[in-house]
């Protein structure tokens, strides 16, 4: 099955735009689907606050679309280059705090606040991605971890910055409004920087700079054989990521209210992220948000059904040691594989063409290529699949 | 300036602790070599050891050091297990990445039915000598340390000659060394994998008791170890089982003496510290540590 980021690196393989339209013409079908499928999944996301029988449900969607955002935001890493933090909870973290301190320290504008804190944790990310990402893999997860422990010690003992375990109260940004509309303004608020993220998420996708970095994901050594400049490519990215998650951490600080280092520098949160995109697949635009909404909802329900047990701990890691087992790739392409095994029998990976097709297609290129280069011999080009 | 005596009992308390991270060290180090995984569950095994300790001690009476007949094959027949059945199951491509993943959700579980079976409540072993102590030159030190490092010491004794002087040492180095190579010369390398796992996960266990003997303990403390206990692998090199007990018993000293002057949550950061340094100016390690070169 070829998969979007397949069908993107074969158009930019071979420049030109005919290849690129030839990919994607015979599925002009599939195009309308995802436009329609994505029209609904935008409509459902903003009517939700309308359908919202009470607060609770209200908050836990804003819970659900907090996660979505942290997931998209981890994938921007974990999704375009293959390297798993699991420290990303950190990341949300320092946002949160960054933001808080801003406006009952400095005396911020809260929504000043949250970007600046936000740019501060990408400006951190610099150092930190330099010592995680000049060596391959394990060293990565091991400083991705490493720093949600150290910056837990950091805040809990720190506390005559922090309110150490004791909690830091944030002033909310609205003060005159009710909580039911408190909730509201946050959730449209959350859902517009989950568009955000999902748009850079695209657009990067789309872009050279991340076929560079799919390319690290494929293989490192020959991306870098290539030129890629490797090094650089995913500390840019590992710093955009951690600047998204900056800005959901702060956003959920001016949310909530209250800190709590425990909450704040959880390895449980950096966990839900990866669990999250990888559940709904690290190679889709979409599958962080569709994690999200399975494993978010999950959660909540875990919470009011089971209450103080350890067991969402047992749940989580049973689900992630399934995913990590037996569907590494995801719903999204699990499903979709379904899908073409289904009704389009006849697709497979291996294209079987008959020779009058051939010669029909082969024609057509001559055709087309006639006007650029009339001298050269059209049919002796080799045939792309 | 903090007197003599104290600085000394700090020394002798890094030592003790340092053969502790040592140990465990060592086994993270043989999972390392063995299939390049990095094996977030091992101290939620440790952990896992010390409850089955208190446990055995709480509820049937035995001496904790007892409960190590139970848990040693029992925790070594786990490792074989995990290792053949679940991470010998993930693509070879993603394996550094999944193992990772993998080895997390099993932590994960391990903390969650620890707490859902034990509840959260922090357990300490009541022993008999628990409180008893000698001095040595004005430093006090407590027996259960003594022991906890006696365990340690003796454990990393039987691993080093296993690892030097058995065949199947032999064959558990040459698998680590070159698993093709090994495999040409008729090593059966599957299964030596899986036994290397197995030894790993009873380092575990036998670390899991020495803990349980003076510390209190509760299903998350698996974190404090896991952060320190990454940090000296990678600080040793990864791979390098001299290179771990190395760094296990510089840092555990410095973490010690740290405690003097600034407490000990701070000591902790040393660790951090350490690791970050190490990845950033040295990131194949200090104490050699051939495999590091790749990672």
């Amino acid at each position: 099955m070829p998969s979007a980021s397949e069908r993107t690196m074969a158009a930019a393989a071979t420049p030109g735009a005919t290849p690129a339209a030839r990919v994607s013409a015979p599925r002009p079908v599939g195009r309308i689907v995802q436009v329609a499928l994505v029209l609904v999944l935008a409509a459902g996301v903003l009517s939700f606050p309308a359908l919202a029988p009470n607060p609770y449900i209200l908050s836990a969607g804003i819970v659900v679309l907090n996660y979505a955002v942290l997931s998209t935001s981890w994938n921007f890493v974990g999704g375009f280059t293959g390297y798993i933090s699991l420290g990303h909870g950190a990341l949300a973290g320092l946002g949160a705090y960054g933001t808080a301190l801003l406006v009952t320290r400095a005396g911020l504008p809260s929504f000043v606040a949250l970007v600046v804190a936000a740019l501060l944790v990408a400006a951190l990310a610099v150092p930190i991605g330099f010592a995680a990402l000049r060596v391959r893999g394990a060293s990565f997860v091991i400083v991705s971890i490493a720093l949600v422990l150290i910056l837990l010690l950091v805040f809990q003992s720190w506390s005559s910055l922090t309110g150490g375990s004791r909690g830091l109260v944030v002033p909310r940004p609205f003060p005159g409004l009710l909580r039911p509309e408190h909730h509201r303004v946050f959730y449209f608020l959350f859902a517009a920087l989950l568009g955000l993220a999902l748009l850079a998420w695209w657009l990067i996708d789309r872009s050279r700079f991340g076929l560079g970095l799919k390319a690290i994901r494929e293989d490192e050594d020959k991306a870098e054989a290539l030129g890629t400049p490797t090094f650089a490519y995913k500390l840019v990215v590992f710093v955009v990521s951690a600047g998204f998650t900056g800005l959901a951490g702060g956003l959920y600080a001016l949310w909530f209210g209250d800190l709590d280092p425990v909450f704040q520098f959880s390895i449980l949160t950096g966990s839900y992220m990866v669990l999250m995109a990888l559940l709904g697949g690290v190679r889709n635009l979409f599958g962080p948000l569709v994690g999200a909404l399975v494993v978010g909802i999950a959660l909540e329900y875990f919470k009011v059904e089971f209450g103080d047990t350890q067991l969402h701990l047992v749940a989580t890691g049973v689900l992630l040691a399934l995913v990590v087992l037996f569907m590494p790739d995801g719903v999204l392409p699990a499903v979709g594989g379904l899908l073409n095994r289904l009704f389009r029998p006849a697709q497979s990976s291996i294209r079987e063409v008959t020779a009058g097709e051939l010669r029909d297609q082969r024609a057509a290129e001559a055709q087309e290529r006639e006007p650029v280069d009339a001298g050269t011999t059209a049919g002796s080009g080799e045939v792309r699949p | 300036m903090p007197s003599g005596a104290l600085l000394f009992q700090s020394v002798i308390l890094g030592l003790l602790l340092g053969g502790l991270y040592a140990l465990l060290a060592a086994g993270l180090t043989l999972y390392f070599g063995i299939m390049r995984v990095v094996m977030i569950a091992h101290s939620a095994f440790l952990i896992l050891a010390a409850y089955l300790a208190w446990w055995s001690h709480s509820r049937l009476g035995v001496d904790p050091l007892l409960s190590m007949i139970v848990t040693v094959p029992l925790f070594f027949g786990f490792g074989v297990l995990l290792q053949r059945m679940l991470l010998a199951r993930l693509r070879p491509v993603t394996l550094t990445m999944m193992s990772v993943l993998l080895t997390f959700a099993i932590a994960l579980t391990i903390e969650g039915l620890l707490g859902y079976v034990f509840t959260g409540t922090q357990r300490r072993i009541q022993l008999g000598y628990g409180s008893a102590s000698f001095g040595l030159f004005g430093a006090r030190i407590a027996v259960v340390k003594l022991i906890a490092f006696g365990l340690a010491a003796v454990a990393l004794l039987t691993l080093y000659l296993l690892m030097k002087k058995t065949t199947f040492g032999w064959a558990l180095r040459a698998t680590i060394q070159h698993r093709d190579a090994a495999r040409l010369v008729g090593i059966e390398t599957e299964r030596i994998a899986g036994y290397g796992f197995g030894i790993g996960l009873a380092t575990a266990a036998v670390g899991g008791t020495a803990l349980a003997l003076d510390t209190t303990i509760y299903p998350s403390l698996h974190w404090h170890w896991i952060g320190p206990l990454m940090a000296i692998i990678v600080v040793g090199g990864l791979g390098s089982v001299p290179g771990a007990a190395m760094a296990a018993m510089v840092l555990g000293l410095t973490q010690s003496l740290l405690q003097i002057p600034l407490g000990t949550t701070w000591a902790q950061t040393i660790f951090y510290l350490a690791l970050f340094a190490t990845l950033a100016f040295r990131p194949q390690g200090f104490f050699g540590g051939r495999l590091a070169q790749r990672f």
